[in-house]
């Protein structure tokens, strides 16, 4: 079940088109200084780092409107572990909005990371060995 | 990062990225910076195995096994499951399957064979009334069980209100004389996870910190795990702006109820209570009180049965004011009789003025 | 006492109490003070335009000609600080709230950063005509303990209920709870100190006026 289910939340939304009734906070526009700064060092230290916006105090629009803000860039991953997730570049390269769901489909956590790949999509050495067992496996199989 | 909690995840076909994901969610829950899931995935991975499981005796005393509820309703079976895996629960009254003197027997092994090494879980608040009487357990009042079994105990988590603070057998008046854990036992590490009941994450979270790191997690000037328990429901709400910006619900149908508007005025308690609900949320993340539109009783707080009233707002009285109107009366009377007194000493003055004459002056 | 049952009894036990002396303490004095009465003044009235109780009320309430030049922080900061407390006090909203529980009146409140400013500004306000009462030879040696003990009575309450909301030095539970705690020690010491002028600054300017104004006197 969807938050937008329950009802109490989505009566009277549309109805309210004045910017103080939409539900925006006006926390999330700061948000972008925040992400800018994360990219500077990002391309100055080559540091990443992710922002949990689980932590800070944002609205269902605000999360929307950072979500349109930010737009949709070129490379989707999807990861099916315990619930699906989703990793998505946005419209600034380096900038990866990272959506954790549980297996019920509700979201367990959220974060804007600012990184060149996403640790979470990097293979470990060590599944790579594992990987590439079965590969040995697979190739004697031919044999 | 590898280690054998990962070769064992990986055997009950849990991935690495799995298990990744499950840090980062739990750190996030945990209030803890992003970076910290990454760390915490570190330290768990590379934990040693333990030899043998830990031993976790579970008492029940005054309670409702509402909080065995809560934690056994507990989502991500898999993940937050393992940390029940990696203990060796060896009494908990409702969920094992022994009864009667087996069970007892089972108790008592447990102590022995794991001395001053087990951790200890109570729920439920302590009876001192009529000499414990109020609550027994195979023949021994709760009193006697908690000091004989706390003694081997390496940590004691005080599971839920009742056992962190008293709970609502302490409510006003109090009739069985119920007091917590930390009341009685004063020589153990005591964690208290307060919540009617708690947040099932908050408990594998400890329980984990316990499991990897061998120790209780920081905690607050009141016991609590400060990762959890470090900021109000109000200041994490995502109702806040509303507040901030002056928008109240009036009633739980109005327009502001709708609309979603801040509960302060319903008597919402999130501005003194500690607890992780408004980010951890409840049912695996589906939704939280304040979300369903009805205010925070502050159940993670000491004596929250007796703060005045559920839907009373925090800047509201109270009690109902018993001594003002006899006070204005008081006043009134008061001032009153000082008028009165004030006039007859100005007639007295008046009477007792004498009028001056020329010839007076000339003397 | 743990921070919670603190809490509850400031709000409860100690509000009953503090009200009901502050009730009883305004009710005596302003009975008293109100039936003291004057001599009946006999001789026949001169009118002189602007020359009455009620122009007095207003005219007292912009500084006399001159005085803003020869004491600008004493009227500034007096007029600044009287305006911010009015703000933060009865226009803070669950500051209407207790009123409305009290009173059954109630009025809409303002945003609570703009609450937390005035706040800010009330209490820079305060501090600057403290600072000038201690820097000023004439007015340190005209005050008295009750004018230390004024000032403190109104800053404290200001000062804790700010930094209640801004989480600073205290958990806010125990913060918010200091705050109820000092605002009710000025309700019970208003009554009984120079405060008490909340209730009669307008009436004795009232009666000032009156009397002047019967002499013809516009004051």
């Amino acid at each position: 079940m969807s938050i937008e289910a329950i009802p109490v939340v989505v009566i009277n939304s549309s109805e309210n088109l004045v910017a103080a009734d939409s539900g925006l906070s006006g926390n999330a526009p700061v948000l972008l200084r925040e992400i800018a700064e994360l990219a500077h060092r990002l391309l100055d230290s080559g540091e990443a780092s992710a922002i949990d916006l689980r932590a800070l105090p944002l609205t269902p629009a605000d999360l929307e409107w950072l979500r349109e803000t930010l737009g949709q860039g070129q490379v989707v991953a999807t990861l099916e572990a315990e619930g699906e997730s989703m990793l998505s570049e946005t419209v600034c390269p380096g900038v990866w909005w990272v959506t954790h769901h549980n297996e019920n489909g509700a979201v367990a956590s959220e974060f804007i990371e600012v990184t060149f790949v996403p640790e979470l999509l990097k293979a470990h050495p060590e599944d790579v060995k594992i990987g590439l067992e079965h590969l040995e496996l697979l190739i004697s199989d031919l044999s | 990062m590898h280690g054998p909690l990962i070769d064992t995840l990986a055997r009950q076909g849990v991935t690495r990225r799995t298990f990744m994901k499950y840090c980062a969610t739990l750190a996030s829950m945990m209030a803890l910076p992003p970076a910290a899931g990454r760390a915490m995935a570190e330290a768990m991975a590379s934990a040693p195995a333990a030899t043998r499981r830990p031993s976790v005796i579970w008492l029940p005393f005054q309670e409702c096994t509402g909080c065995t509820e809560s934690i056994t309703r507990s989502h991500s079976p898999t993940l937050e499951g393992l940390i029940f895996d990696a203990i060796s629960l060896d009494y908990q009254e409702t969920l094992m399957a022994a009864a009667g003197h087996q069970a007892e027997e089972a108790l008592h092994a447990a102590m022995k064979a794991n001395e001053g090494k087990y951790l200890l879980i109570v729920d439920g608040s302590i009876p001192l009334g009529l000499d414990g009487a109020y609550s027994c357990i195979a023949g021994k009042s709760n009193l006697d069980t908690l000091k004989e079994v706390a003694k081997g105990a390496a940590a004691i988590v005080a599971m839920g209100s009742c056992a962190a603070y008293g709970g609502i057998p302490k409510a006003n008046p109090n009739p069985t004389g119920a007091v917590s854990v930390s009341d009685i036992i004063k020589d153990k590490p005591i964690i208290n996870i307060p919540g009617c009941p708690p947040i099932p994450v908050v408990m594998t979270g400890v329980l984990a910190h316990f499991l990897t790191f061998g120790s209780l997690p920081e905690m607050d000037s009141k016991g609590r795990p400060k990762a959890f328990y470090g900021e109000t429901i109000h200041d994490r709400c995502y109702r806040r702006p509303f507040y901030d910006q002056g928008k109240f619900a009036k009633t739980f149908d109005d327009e502001g109820a709708r609309n979603g508007w801040c509960l302060f005025e319903l008597g919402c308690k999130g501005p003194v209570t500690y607890n992780a609900c408004a980010t951890v949320k409840w049912n695996g993340g589906t939704s939280w009180p304040v979300e369903s539109g009805h205010g925070c009783l502050g159940c993670s707080e000491p004596d929250f049965w007796d703060a005045g009233g559920f839907y009373k707002a925090l800047s509201m009285p109270a009690d109902p004011l018993k001594m003002a109107s006899t006070a204005a009366i008081a006043g009134a009377a008061a001032g009153v009789a000082i008028s009165f007194a004030n006039r007859g000493k100005k007639s007295a003055a008046k009477s007792a003025h004498e009028t001056t004459t020329l010839a007076d002056l000339e003397k | 006492m743990n921070d919670m049952q603190f809490l509850t009894w400031v709000r409860g036990t100690g509000l009953d109490i503090a009200l009901s002396i502050f009730v009883l303490g305004v009710l005596w004095r302003l009975f008293e003070i109100y039936s003291l009465g004057r001599k009946p003044d006999l001789t026949a009235p001169r009118h002189a335009a602007g020359a009455s109780g009620l122009h007095t009320i207003f005219r007292r309430t912009l500084p006399a000609e001159g005085m803003l030049k020869r004491a600008p922080v004493s009227i500034i900061g007096g007029t600044a600080f009287h305006i911010g407390l009015a703000i933060v006090v009865f226009l803070f909203a669950p500051h209407i709230l207790l009123i409305k529980n009290l009173t059954g009146l109630s009025w809409p409140g303002l945003p609570s950063q703009f609450i937390d400013l005035v706040a800010v500004v009330t209490m820079a306000a305060m501090v600057v005509v403290l600072v000038d009462r201690i820097n000023k030879p004439v007015k340190r040696y005209l005050s008295t303990f009750g004018d230390w003990f004024a000032w403190t009575l109104t800053f404290l309450p200001v000062l804790t209920g700010w930094m209640a909301v801004q989480h600073l030095l205290l958990p806010y539970t125990t913060m918010l709870a200091i705050h109820i705690l000092t605002v009710e020690l000025l309700l019970v010491f208003l009554p009984f100190t120079k405060l008490f002028h909340a209730f009669t600054a307008f009436g004795s300017r009232w009666y000032i006026g009156k009397i002047n104004g019967h002499k013809g006197v516009a004051v």
